[in-house]
């Protein structure tokens, strides 16, 4: 549910514990996971700006595409951007420093490895470029995670300065990482961001088929919500249906399932699924309107019935009077001797569990004497079971 | 519930020293010390606790940290035992974890599931030649000293006193930034040789917690090779010494063929998984679902000195958190039947209680 997640976002960390981690996760089956993110990065910013949100700005980590892409975006959303530079140096009002959100772009996009610097560098002799107009910082070497990760934190103090105020982390794609850094080091990046405790909350956009399943699996492990994003019928996945109108085929492109875990703090998982269509570069969630549920159900191997009784139920069962109890408290006691009745050695199968064994009638009354007259008269059905049965 | 029964032979190990009585050692059969895994529905499980020698596995769920609550009870019965720790884990300051150990429950009277299955106390027999024979009831008085109990209860929600913690032999390490496990290695080995086995009688019993052993952030954690072998290696170090070492790892982050090597390797394997939330179906099913926290799956149990195997009634179990601080383990009981939907309790294995037919596996 994008709602719950953006409030998840929103919401951030408490003291003490790790920020929210959030991994959105796409295919080439249905691979809108961008359209996800900068869906969630305009809500984000949009609570930011107004403040609803812990955090009071937000680093974002552009590998896929270039800070000014970003900049138009949120200026499109109507989501007044500027960046730490310009606050300082043009708006020294403090009206418009609380009305523009704080958004700073690590440009890890324009030159990664730091190739143009050194050609340019070569080229002209020493001189360096421009750094970016747009006042975003410039990332050259995405290969060291250190350097990487203390630009992030230096960054969003910048943003929120001194103090305790947070800030929020989006990767654009860690993908990129990967082609550079080793699953260790990014694992590490992740988590020492996510313990940060300067960092509200961070979220990243992963496409799960670049990688082995290993990578996606350690992705998840690091992240507190797992959003992924599948194709309308599963089915349609492994085999190119030709007869199908083509068509369909694309209206139901656009559209697709949205499912949530979130790790919750009590240890349980919360699953959610929603389904999204995308329009014009814009996207659009809803509720799922059929019925089907997921259900985990090789989860429950071997459940018994509950044999032990609750607290109730062992008072009730103290209560219970059974026969012969009450003897050999004080009163005398009665012997057998052998010549009363003829229910001997007559055990009814009673349960176990009520613990009584049917003996010989202990209490004296008059004698019988009964003959049988034939055999296939039920044995001693005149006899009520239950005389012998002292209580 | 499995109760455990020691099992008797005619070939019995032969002990040459007379059993010493450290506090938190248990004897058990065949000449098997237990120590306590600190969770005394676990111990009964396992037949007793953690048998001396052995390495113990738990396989961690991504999705929730119950093995956290195995590890804590585990290390902070050691510490209230007074045995020496050694604690491994992947963050930067593993001692920040020692303030969230738990301390010990309060005592035995006002718990209200004390019920000792075991002590005939508690079954009522109606028998008519019981008077005759007056009280001959085997008082089986367990020693309730509770400073010098075996298992302890503990709260989750306070923490360990100081002084169990300050004083003590408690070693950390910090697993994260080391290249190779190494490291690792040349603490363990000492740590272990302060523990030998050999007949002399024992003075006190080590424990080793390693947490989320193959955790990515760890820069060793692609050497799978490399893990296998120093889990090679503990369990033989662990194998000539008096401790338990309790490992926890995340296998979705394993190759599968690595996760199976390991599982291999330990003596007892345990693991420990996430439940869904909200879930009207399993709420169905299951009786005490809201309480429910986790499941706990039991795969292996540890049988070094005997070729008799531990068959288990149940192997899954839930794990609740009792008054929100007891850490308490059921086995898994089934919702009783809607009485609407016409099939009767004598059905056999398949639960046919739900009116949705989902198929149930076996």
């Amino acid at each position: 549910m994008a709602e719950s997640i953006c409030r998840a976002l929103r919401d951030g960390a408490l003291q003490g514990e790790h920020a929210p981690a959030l991994t959105i996760k796409d295919s080439i089956a249905s691979p809108f996971g961008f359209h996800v993110f900068t869906h969630l990065l305009t809500q984000l910013s949009s609570n930011i700006l107004a403040a609803k949100s812990q955090s009071r700005g937000l680093v974002l980590v552009a590998f896929s595409r270039s800070p000014s892409f970003y900049l138009d975006l949120l200026n499109r959303k109507g989501i007044d951007v500027a960046s730490s530079q310009k606050c300082f140096v043009v708006l020294m009002n403090v009206w418009e420093l609380k009305h523009c959100c704080r958004i700073e772009i690590l440009d890890c996009y324009t030159d990664p490895l730091g190739w143009k610097d050194a050609l340019l560098a070569s080229e002209n002799g020493g001189s360096l470029s421009n750094e970016a107009s747009t006042g975003a910082s410039l990332c050259r070497n995405v290969k060291d995670m250190d350097k990487l990760y203390s630009s992030i934190i230096e960054l969003g103090k910048g943003i929120v300065g001194q103090g305790k105020v947070r800030f929020c982390v989006a990767i654009d794609s860690v993908n990129e990482i990967l082609r550079h850094a080793s699953i260790s080091s990014v694992a590490g990046l992740l988590s020492n961001l996510r313990s940060n405790d300067r960092v509200s909350s961070i979220f990243w956009l992963s496409h799960s088929d670049l990688h082995e399943d290993r990578v996606t699996a350690v992705l998840e492990y690091m992240s507190s919500m797992v959003a992924s994003i599948e194709p309308q019928n599963q089915s349609a996945n492994g085999r190119r249906c030709n007869w199908e109108s083509l068509p369909l085929l694309e209206h139901n492109y656009w559209k697709g399932r949205f499912h949530v875990r979130f790790k919750r703090r009590n240890g349980r998982v919360r699953v959610m699924s929603e389904e999204f269509h995308v329009e014009q570069s814009a996207i659009n969630f809803r509720s799922i309107s059929s019925e089907d549920e997921i259900v985990n159900r090789s989860l429950l191997p071997k459940v018994q019935f509950n044999l032990q009784l609750s607290e109730k139920e062992q008072i009730d069962r103290a209560k219970v009077v059974l026969p012969f109890e009450h003897q050999g408290t004080g009163k005398p006691i009665q012997i057998y001797d052998g010549r009363r009745s003829l229910t001997d050695g007559k055990s009814e199968a009673e349960p176990v569990s009520t613990g009584i064994l049917q003996t010989n009638e202990n209490s004296s009354k008059g004698e019988i004497i009964y003959l049988r007259d034939s055999d296939d008269e039920r044995p001693d059905s005149d006899e009520d079971p239950d005389d012998d049965l002292d209580i | 519930m499995a109760t455990s029964k020691p099992w008797t032979s005619s070939f019995s190990r032969n002990l040459a020293t007379v059993p010493s009585s450290a506090p938190g050692l248990k004897y058990g059969p065949n000449g098997t010390i237990f120590i306590s895994s600190g969770i005394p529905d676990l111990d009964k499980i396992l037949g007793g606790g953690f048998p001396l020698g052995s390495l113990v596995m738990v396989m961690e769920d991504a999705e929730a940290p119950h093995h956290m609550l195995l590890l804590r009870n585990f290390m902070s019965q050691g510490l209230v035992h007074k045995q020496p720790l050694l604690y491994a884990s992947p963050s930067k300051d593993p001692k920040g974890f020692l303030g969230t150990l738990p301390t010990p429950g309060a005592s035995k009277d006002d718990k209200s599931r004390d019920r000792d299955p075991e002590n005939e106390h508690g079954l009522r027999i109606a028998w008519q030649y019981k008077k005759y024979f007056g009280e001959n009831q085997h008082h089986f008085d367990s020693n309730r000293d509770v400073k010098h109990e075996y298992c302890h209860d503990f709260d989750l929600r306070k923490p360990l006193e100081k002084h169990f913690i300050s004083g003590q032999h408690i070693d950390c390490v910090s697993i994260l930034d080391s290249p190779n496990l190494a490291a690792l290695r040349d603490r363990c080995a000492p740590f272990l040789a302060q523990f030998p086995r050999n007949d002399s009688s024992i003075s006190s019993a080590g424990r080793i917690s390693i947490q989320s052993f193959c955790a990515p952030q760890c820069k060793y954690s692609n050497m799978e090779w490399d893990m296998l072998s120093f889990i090679r290696s503990l369990r033989s170090m662990i194998r000539s010494s008096n401790a338990v070492a309790v490992v926890t790892f995340p296998p979705s982050l394993l190759s599968p063929s690595f996760s199976r090597r390991w599982q291999h390797m330990a003596d007892t394997l345990l693991s420990v998984r996430a439940i869904p939330d909200e879930d009207k179906e399993m709420a169905k099913l299951l009786t005490g679902y809201q309480d429910m926290v986790g499941l706990l799956n039991v795969h292996k149990v540890a049988r070094i000195n005997t070729q008799v195997p531990v068959i288990l009634d149940a192997t899954t179990f839930s794990i609740k958190l009792q008054k929100r601080r007891f850490l308490v383990l059921e086995s898994l009981n089934q919702a009783p039947i809607d009485s609407s939907s016409g099939t009767s309790y004598g059905t056999s294995a398949s639960c046919s209680g739900s009116s949705k037919s989902g198929a149930l596996d076996f």
